[in-house]
């Protein structure tokens, strides 16, 4: 791909820089000869204008910034040039903020969460290092990176943020300022850590929940479980109930659900799962081999009840999903498979509350859990065990932001994927065009290298189809596309039908 | 405290006792526990005897008799014919009976004049001697004024026990530790295999009962025990091969002293004369169980009848008499009856069931013993109300109590079933109680019952909650759900604006599918826009094409709606929809689709209301 001069670009989400047919031919192939760089972060900071409208207070906008290692005048620099190009580009009055600017080596990404708070994103774009004739070219994968995505990316981690500290601009009236601050730094430092760049891809757009595909009846057991302990307990307000990382029941919108979904699946889980394996998969040090097998803890809260003295740490959140916004303080229950979230009412909670529901919980969940994981050894097909080239298609509901890959094999964001990376960004740039569809459509987009990407849209879903299939015509795809949606969108109306 | 206690109190003697002439000197009182007859014997019978059956609807029969010596026994033939009076050991007479005067006498003697402990009337015209020999069966011709010999057996008895209703004797040999149940019907006598109890161990005749429990005959047999331990009645059910006794049930009566035994709706009431109170177990609760013995504890707590009084004619005004209640001059008989000889009253046992459910402290084990009583839907429904109504009702109980409901109703349906597949069409479906079903609650009784009172909007909550536990219980019995509760599901959850839940008990299929339904969630299409889609799915699933189209017509979705039409579309409706959207290109595609199919060609010649969309046509496009 030869070089060309840029200009500085700005996009706006209603216009669109690049073709689309432009973006999947130009990925270029790249060679075991090469070296390549991966999408790396420059630099993340937040700032809030009206903190320091003074000529040489320009320090004080800044209330995070990432690297630490930036000196104040760089900081002032970097934030200064994106309020100029905020503002440069409000007069020409577009649709809606500015949200991305593309050079050639940086992809700056802007999200205005709470009026005059931005997060700003700086990605160094990914390379591709050459060797020819014993010189070495770099070239920029500028295509790479593809906005919706990291817009995705960035509004996950201000809804983050959102779910265990508040708004911004709540925060800022309870607190002193520098709390404020110090709570960002702690917050976004170790989030930062978190945020897998270089794999991130239409799910981050999703940012959807997989639910577990269960029979009536243990899903009934399930519900069962959750009313008989909300009417126990009034001051659980809302419960969840997860096997495994595959939401079962969420009594909270899934707008809120999503976030904390993520929470659970990316952090408190996996972390969880790692304590679990390190004191082996039998108790050790239990009193008695004959006393009563006791299945269940908790894992935010008191994580062990015999020795405990205070509740722990009872993690507080906010959710904004309903009618006005809420504060809740969530526990985990973690049994065998399952984890029972517990949106409790804010209030002084005692260690008896958890011993009372630990007892409660721990004796009704096994024989939930073990109808669950019959019926799931049942389900013999993962995405793991379909043959390589079987078509992998990945779904999502907006409505209930229900998403189901077979795509990825897990949901770490590990890059762990059975189709080509160029199929995903196209199965991305087909979702961002989707508004052209209106209520239902299609596009079948055939790659150089002979994979084939179907995104249709109807009722609200979204279906997308990665096939590789060598030599074949539009008629053998349709037909092909035609037969997964058969067998996987059964139950639903997706148009045609 | 002890008005308190008397509201409790769920056991009653009859309002309207039988009231017959005390004992006195001139006076003996016999039962007849066959037909129920209370027989006033005035100085042998030269005074009159005056009858009275088991209602005061019946007038008393009365009649005279000839003195031959006072009377040991008297019974009626069971259609009140011929009267037996037995006065000798070794005699009973028999006299034709014509409704109030005595016809004929005849006699007839026992064979080889061995004594006669007692005597029964097996069927209208044949009568059972019972002796310390063994049984002796005759028929009563009376016509011929005489007795036809039938059949006999030989046994030793001491003394025995008659259960009219099943026709069986239980004969007591060797001081009862010997009880051989024989049964007496169609002009045979049969053994039955003797009741199986600890060797050795005897028993006395008020302490053995014969009753049926659940259409099964049962020997019931008090057994006092020895030091600290209690009183237990052991139950020996005729249920085994060939109606053996099998020793059953224990019932632990917790309590020492003299006992007497009723059996009220199946439910066995023991009373405890010191305590002045009765007990009430359900044999057909699980119980404890040892693998062969099920023991049970009294299902509510142990309760006095309540007062029982009598009017007294007065010198001036009647006066009210009140009862002595567990007098010991209480006789009781099977199945209800209780009988104050001194007083000269005869009452029958009820059980109030409101109150003794409602005292059941436990839910489940409440509901199971409600729904085995006659006419106890009502009260159970009330109670099932009152619990969910509570501050914090116990969702497991009240599941449970789901359960057995839907257990009963469950088999009532496969019955059902099978009376339909048995019958012809056209024959009228069985009613609602057939005899394995007592309380029958479907889903309109629940219904009515229960959610219809909880739907108002300090219950919604509620309301929810018990309505996943009746339908999750439906489910477990695998009972289709009805359209009502379906709708109530949808309408409570959208009242509660949890479109979050509906969205996921749609998805597991907790709420099935039905055109109604899916009507439903589309007006609820602008609380929420999930709801449209929820209901697409639902006509999809249901193949309601038709309804499809309209939804995406009404939807603006014009194209989508006419791709699913195909062949049978209606070109007015999509041209005019198409019209009236305001968008060229879209009405362009539609009037081209149906000009250029060749199906829709040649309407467009012959029908005039199509041409306007023609000129519509060309009116915006001559331009171009």
């Amino acid at each position: 791909m030869a070089e060309r001069p840029r200009i500085l670009q700005a996009t706006t989400p209603g216009t669109f820089s690049r073709s689309l047919l432009s973006n999947i031919t130009s990925t270029p192939n790249v060679s075991a000869m090469s070296t390549k760089n991966e999408v790396e972060l420059k630099n993340f900071f937040i700032f809030n204008s009206s903190l320091g409208p003074k000529e040489g207070e320009e320090i004080k906008k800044i209330v995070y910034y990432f690297p630490p290692t930036d000196s104040n005048d760089q900081q002032i620099k970097n934030v200064g040039l994106v309020e100029g190009i905020i503002q440069f580009t409000e007069t020409f009055k577009p649709s809606s903020e500015v949200s991305s600017l593309h050079t050639l080596k940086q992809r700056q990404l802007y999200y205005q969460p709470e009026k005059d708070f931005w997060i700003v994103m700086t990605l160094i774009v990914p390379t591709v290092k050459k060797n020819k004739d014993s010189t070495s070219t770099i070239e920029y994968l500028e295509d790479d990176i593809q906005d919706n995505v990291y817009s995705a990316v960035l509004q996950q981690a201000y809804l983050m943020y959102r779910l265990f500290w508040d708004t911004f601009h709540n925060a800022f009236k309870k607190d002193d300022i520098n709390v404020f601050k110090t709570r960002l730094d702690v917050f976004y430092s170790a989030y930062i850590k978190t945020m897998k760049l270089a794999h991130s891809d239409i799910l981050n757009i999703f940012s959807g929940i997989q639910y577990l595909p269960l029979d009536m009846q243990s899903f009934l057991k399930v519900q069962t479980f959750i009313n008989e302990l909300e009417c126990n307990y009034n001051d659980i307000v809302h419960s969840a109930f997860l096997y495994n990382d595959h939401l079962i029941w969420s009594g909270i919108e899934p707008s809120d659900m999503k976030i904390a979904y993520q929470y659970l699946i990316g952090t408190l889980l996996p972390a969880n799962m790692e304590t679990e394996l390190q004191g082996g998969s039998m108790p050790r040090n239990s009193g008695s081999p004959f006393a009563a097998l006791h299945h269940g803890r908790f894992i935010t809260g008191p994580t062990n009840l015999k020795t405990a003295k205070t509740v722990g740490k009872v993690p507080k959140i906010y959710l904004f999903g309903g009618k006005t916004p809420c504060t809740y303080r969530l526990a985990v229950y973690r049994a065998l498979s399952a984890s029972v979230c517990l949106f409790i009412k804010d209030v002084e909670l005692s260690l008896g509350f958890f011993k009372e529901l630990d007892e409660f919980m721990s004796s009704k969940i096994t024989s939930i859990v073990s109808d669950i994981a019959e019926y799931c050894s049942k389900q013999v097909l993962t995405p793991s065990s379909l043959p390589e080239s079987t078509p992998r298609f990945i779904y999502f509901n907006k409505l209930n932001l229900a998403y189901k890959s077979t795509v990825h094999l897990d949901n770490k964001q590990s890059g762990n994927i059975v189709c080509a990376r160029d199929s995903l960004k196209i199965i991305a740039d087909i979702n961002k065009k989707k508004g052209i569809f209106g209520h239902s459509g299609e596009v079948i987009v055939k790659t150089m290298n002979d994979y084939w990407v179907v995104g249709k849209t109807s009722n609200s879903r979204e279906f997308y189809i990665a096939i590789n299939q060598k030599n074949a015509s539009l008629i053998d795809i349709s037909d092909e596309v035609k037969k997964i949606c058969d067998t996987e969108l059964k139950g639903i109306f997706f148009h045609p039908i | 405290m002890e008005s308190e206690e008397l509201i409790d109190c769920y056991l009653e003697l009859s309002k309207d006792p039988v009231r017959f002439e005390a004992v006195n000197q001139l006076t003996n009182v016999f039962f007849d526990d066959s037909n129920k007859d209370v027989f006033a014997v005035r100085s042998g019978g030269v005074m009159g005897v005056v009858v009275k059956g088991p209602s005061n609807q019946h007038k008393p029969l009365k009649f005279r008799m000839e003195d031959h010596g006072p009377v040991l026994s008297i019974k009626f033939s069971l259609d009140h014919k011929i009267l037996a009076v037995q006065r000798t050991n070794n005699s009973v007479e028999f006299m034709n009976f014509n409704g109030d005067s005595i016809e004929a006498e005849y006699s007839q003697p026992s064979k080889k004049s061995s004594n006669i402990l007692g005597f029964v009337w097996v069927n209208t015209n044949e009568v059972a001697y019972i002796t310390d020999h063994g049984v002796e069966l005759y028929m009563v011709i009376s016509e011929k004024k005489s007795l036809k010999f039938l059949k006999t057996t030989s046994i030793a008895v001491q003394w025995f026990v008659w259960c009219s209703l099943n026709k069986i004797a239980l004969l007591a040999s060797a001081h009862g530790s010997i009880l051989q149940p024989v049964v007496l019907s169609g002009g045979s006598i049969s053994k039955l295999p003797k009741v199986e109890t600890e060797p050795g161990r005897m028993a006395l005749e008020r302490d053995v009962t014969l009753a049926t429990l659940y259409g099964v005959p049962a020997v019931l047999i008090l057994r006092h025990q020895s030091g600290p331990q209690t009183a237990e009645v052991h139950v020996h059910t005729l249920s085994g091969p060939g109606q053996a006794p099998v020793k059953s049930h224990v019932l632990k009566l917790g309590l020492s002293g003299r006992f007497a035994i009723n059996v009220v709706d199946d439910l066995i009431l023991v009373h405890h004369q010191a305590s002045r109170s009765s007990k009430v177990f359900d044999t057909a609760l699980s119980g404890e169980t040892d693998g062969t013995v099920r023991y049970h504890t009294s299902i509510a707590p142990a309760k006095s009848f309540k007062p029982a009084t009598l009017d007294i004619p007065g010198l001036v005004e009647p006066q009210t008499h009140d009862c002595e209640l567990y007098s010991p001059n209480w006789v009781v008989f099977q199945p209800n009856v209780v009988i104050d000889a001194k007083l000269g009253c005869l009452w029958h046992i009820y059980l109030c069931l409101p109150e003794f459910s409602r005292l059941i402290p436990d839910l489940s084990i409440c509901t199971q013993v409600t729904l085995k009583r006659t006419d106890a839907k009502e009260v159970l429904l009330k109670i099932l109300l009152e619990s969910i109504k509570q501050e914090k009702p116990d969702l497991y109980k009240i599941q449970e109590a789901f359960n057995h409901i839907n257990s009963v109703y469950r088999s009532w349906a496969d019955e059902t079933v099978l009376n339909q597949m048995a019958n012809s069409p056209g024959v009228p479906i069985p009613s609602r109680t057939t005899p394995n079903t007592r309380v029958l609650i479907d889903q309109e009784d629940i219904f009515d019952g229960i959610f219809v009172k909880l739907d108002n909007e300090d219950d919604l909550g509620k309301l929810e909650w018990v309505l996943l536990s009746y339908i999750t219980s439906l489910a477990e019995y695998g009972i289709a759900v009805n359209h009502n509760l379906n709708e109530l599901t949808v309408t409570t959850l959208a009242r509660r604006e949890k479109f979050t839940a509906l969205q996921q008990f749609l998805q597991y299929g907790v709420v099935s599918d039905s055109k109604p339904l899916a009507c439903l969630l589309l007006s609820l299409g602008n609380m929420h826009p999930a709801a449209l889609q929820m209901a697409l799915d639902m006509l999809a699933r249901i193949d309601a094409k038709e309804e499809i189209q309209e939804v995406l017509l009404s939807e603006g979705q014009i194209l989508s709606a006419l791709k699913l039409a195909g062949e049978s579309a209606n070109p007015r409706k999509f041209l005019s929809a198409a019209e009236s959207a305001n968008d060229n290109t879209l009405f362009h595609s539609v009037l081209f689709h149906f000009r250029n199919s060749p199906q829709f060609a040649a309407t467009f010649k012959k029908d005039e209301r199509l041409i306007k969309f023609v000129q519509h046509y060309t009116t915006i496009f001559q331009d171009m």
